[in-house]
């Protein structure tokens, strides 16, 4: 091709500025030129590959992942950057217990041929209930771990503990990772699985109840949680649907909701409505017994970006947060804008309420508390900001008075609102 | 690396996004229609670059006589030609630059399919940082990485791309790469056309297939406008020598 023929080039004509450069030119280049084509071979060989294993071009694999937090009777339940789970005693802030998930093995990639061991990252926010503690994993698996049996560090499952483990079918996908958090509801925990299915398991035994088919062929991961209202389990996709299923069986039910766009967020539901951010940057309100939407937000041209997290709702008022750091106040049955509030660095992660406070965190990892009790006009101003110096996605939770927050750099800070700073933190890498 | 993002990268990025949604969603037509976008760029450079292997073919009679008439004289061989290349205004560089243009859009290529494939969450996330505020491009998102056998996303599980890759840089390369009469030149140059084919074939099996198409849709592309510029196959069909007069 091109290359070969510039070094395949018999003669070359750099030097005729200077005669004898020229000359000299000739030979080198006469001499080198079996040295050069060898060269040019390896570069490029080598800057390709280079390129796929060097991480910030975007080839290698890591864990990531941004699990979040939640708080169970005095102890924070999160998933590491490491592929762990682990149980913080928020009073001692010490480790009470760590899991280690196995690891994924996957090619090196790059010039190596041979496999790594990756650990399995975690993207959910992890479920506790009756002292077992649900996670779903990137490696498609979803654990049932018993707090007395972790505490103890028996091996994994103790099935008279009440632990289990299942594993999700990749059925002809790419992937079966678990990216989206678990829904439990009764004695059922339902999982979206990125091979497109949605699956019901029993809580207690994981045994599987029913699965989905797949609900979008076209872009078939579903990284959206599921969501139940009467009777029937929705849940968004990416090519633009809302679809409802049976609780019982899984079967589509007749509802459905479609849109131009792809959905960002998993959807939130508040009275008949349903509330979910689009890849169209608008965050739609959709009738739930008519199918028909109620609005779209911003009314005229889209926000600068999507709405990725999922919004909360309290007393008919919508708060969500958009990748393009703005924090919006919508009234949930006319989409009206009441305030807005501008973080300055993308909101990844939802928005949380406690008692009368709005407490969002933005990538950057600033945290921002709003006293909803006040007047906050058009553009609201918080009550206290505190920065953790941590880049954050992952959700967190806030109990009396505390704010959990896992940041990227898998520390988790712990801030105090009346104290109006971080009270303390611990490194998630630390060993039992 | 900002730099980078803000002129090359992205506007790659958000080029072949807006194309996929204007050709119905389809990302494998994106593709080809960004490499005739590139090769179309390019191409006053290619053109010149034809010209001269154009110019080099009809030379090739004179260039073979030197070779005989100075075969054992390097330095003088290198010295005539040159002399020869001037006189017919032909400049051995002019041939690097498509190759230097199309380079950094092969890297700003293959970051552009794995971040607008978005396999895993995090690029979905940090595509949204990188998208452009076009309706266009933000209504083509998520992308569907299937086309026929093919993840886009992922290497070619089979062999077909491999062949096709490497089958079309063989004859791109092939029509392009003067005879030598020096045994040892001639080598080099067999050894030479093989090996890239090969090479890229291997390659097509390590990258993902969106990259791979990329190269075979160019490679097709330079044999079609070689054809033409050039009026045949070049020296992919070895000329039978002229008779003496």
């Amino acid at each position: 091709m091109v290359l070969l023929e510039v070094a395949g080039w018999q003669p070359r004509g750099y030097g005729d500025v200077i005669p004898s450069l020229k000359v000299a030119m000739t030979q080198y280049l006469s001499f080198t030129m079996k040295q050069a084509k060898i060269l040019l071979l390896i570069v490029i060989f080598l800057l390709p590959l280079t390129l796929a294993s060097c991480a910030p071009w975007g080839g290698s694999q890591s864990a990531g992942g941004w699990a979040g937090t939640v708080v169970y009777e005095g102890t924070v339940y999160v998933g590491t950057l490491d592929g762990r789970v682990v149980a913080i005693n928020s009073s001692t802030e010490n480790l009470e217990w760590a899991y280690s998930i196995a690891p994924i093995t996957a090619p090196s990639g790059g010039l190596s041929c041979g496999e790594t061991s990756i650990p399995t990252a975690i993207y959910g926010t992890p479920i506790v209930d009756e002292g077992i503690v649900y996670i779903g994993t990137y490696s498609g698996q979803v654990l049932a771990l018993s707090m007395l049996a972790r505490g103890q560090n028996l091996t994994f499952p103790q099935r008279g503990y009440g632990e289990w483990e299942w594993a999700c079918p990749i059925n002809n996908a790419r992937s079966n990772a678990i990216v989206a958090d678990l829904l439990l509801s009764g004695d059922t925990i339902y999982v979206s699985s990125s091979n497109g299915r949605v699956y019901s398991l029993d809580k207690e035994f994981g045994d599987l109840n029913w699965e989905s088919k797949v609900l979008n062929e076209r872009h078939i991961k579903l990284w959206t949680s599921p969501i139940i209202q009467d009777n029937a389990l929705y849940i968004s996709t990416y090519d633009g649907h809302i679809y409802a299923l049976s609780l019982e069986t899984g079967d589509l039910l007749s509802w459905y909701f479609e849109s131009d766009a792809g959905f960002a967020s998993s959807p939130v539901i508040y009275e008949d409505a349903m509330f979910l951010g689009s890849f169209d940057r608008y965050l739609y309100a959709v009738n739930i017994s008519s199918s028909i939407p109620m609005w779209k937000f911003p009314e005229e041209k889209p926000a600068g970006n999507w709405f990725w997290a999922p919004p909360v709702t309290k007393g008919g008022i919508v708060y969500a947060g958009c990748l393009n750091g703005g924090l919006y106040a919508v009234e949930a049955k006319t989409g009206e804008n009441l305030w807005e509030f501008n973080a300055g660095s993308p909101i990844v992660a939802s928005p949380v309420l406690m008692a009368n406070m709005l407490i969002v965190v933005d990538e950057s990892g600033t945290v921002y508390v709003f006293d909803l009790n006040t007047e906050l006009g058009n553009e609201a101003v918080p009550l206290m900001t505190v920065s953790i110096d941590a880049a954050v996605k992952s959700s967190f939770c806030a109990q009396e008075g505390l704010i959990y927050i896992r940041g990227d750099d898998n520390q988790l800070y712990v801030v105090d609102i009346d104290v109006g700073g971080i009270i303390w933190k611990i490194d998630l890498s630390i060993e039992e | 690396m900002a730099v980078w993002y803000l002129i090359i990268a992205n506007p790659v990025l958000n080029v072949l996004v807006a194309l996929t949604h204007l050709l119905g969603g389809s990302f494998v037509l994106s593709i080809i229609a960004l490499t005739v976008i590139v090769r179309l760029f390019s191409s006053p450079l290619t053109k010149r670059q034809l010209n001269s292997t154009k110019a080099m073919q009809e030379m090739q009679p004179k260039i073979q006589e030197l070779q005989k008439k100075y075969g054992k004289n390097q330095q003088k061989l290198q010295q005539e030609m040159m002399k020869l290349y001037k006189e017919a205004g032909i400049n051995p560089l002019g041939c690097i630059w498509p190759m230097l243009i199309q380079l950094p859009i092969w890297i700003a290529l293959y970051q552009a399919i794995m971040s607008a494939l978005a396999s895993t969450p995090e690029s979905l996330l940090g595509l949204a940082q990188r998208l452009y505020s076009w309706d266009i491009v933000n209504q083509a998102i998520p992308l569907s990485s299937k086309f026929l056998w093919l993840d886009l996303g992922q290497p070619d599980p089979y062999l077909i791309l491999a062949i096709i890759v490497g089958g079309t840089m063989w004859v791109q390369q092939k029509m392009t790469t003067a005879p030598a009469v020096d045994a040892r030149q001639q080598s080099t140059n067999r050894m030479m056309t093989l090996l890239m084919p090969l090479m890229f074939g291997f390659l097509t099996l390590m990258f993902p297939s969106g990259l791979a198409l990329y190269w075979a849709v160019s490679n097709i592309i330079g044999i079609i406008t070689q054809y033409f510029v050039t009026g045949g196959w070049g020296y992919l069909r070895p000329r039978s020598p002229s008779p003496s007069k």
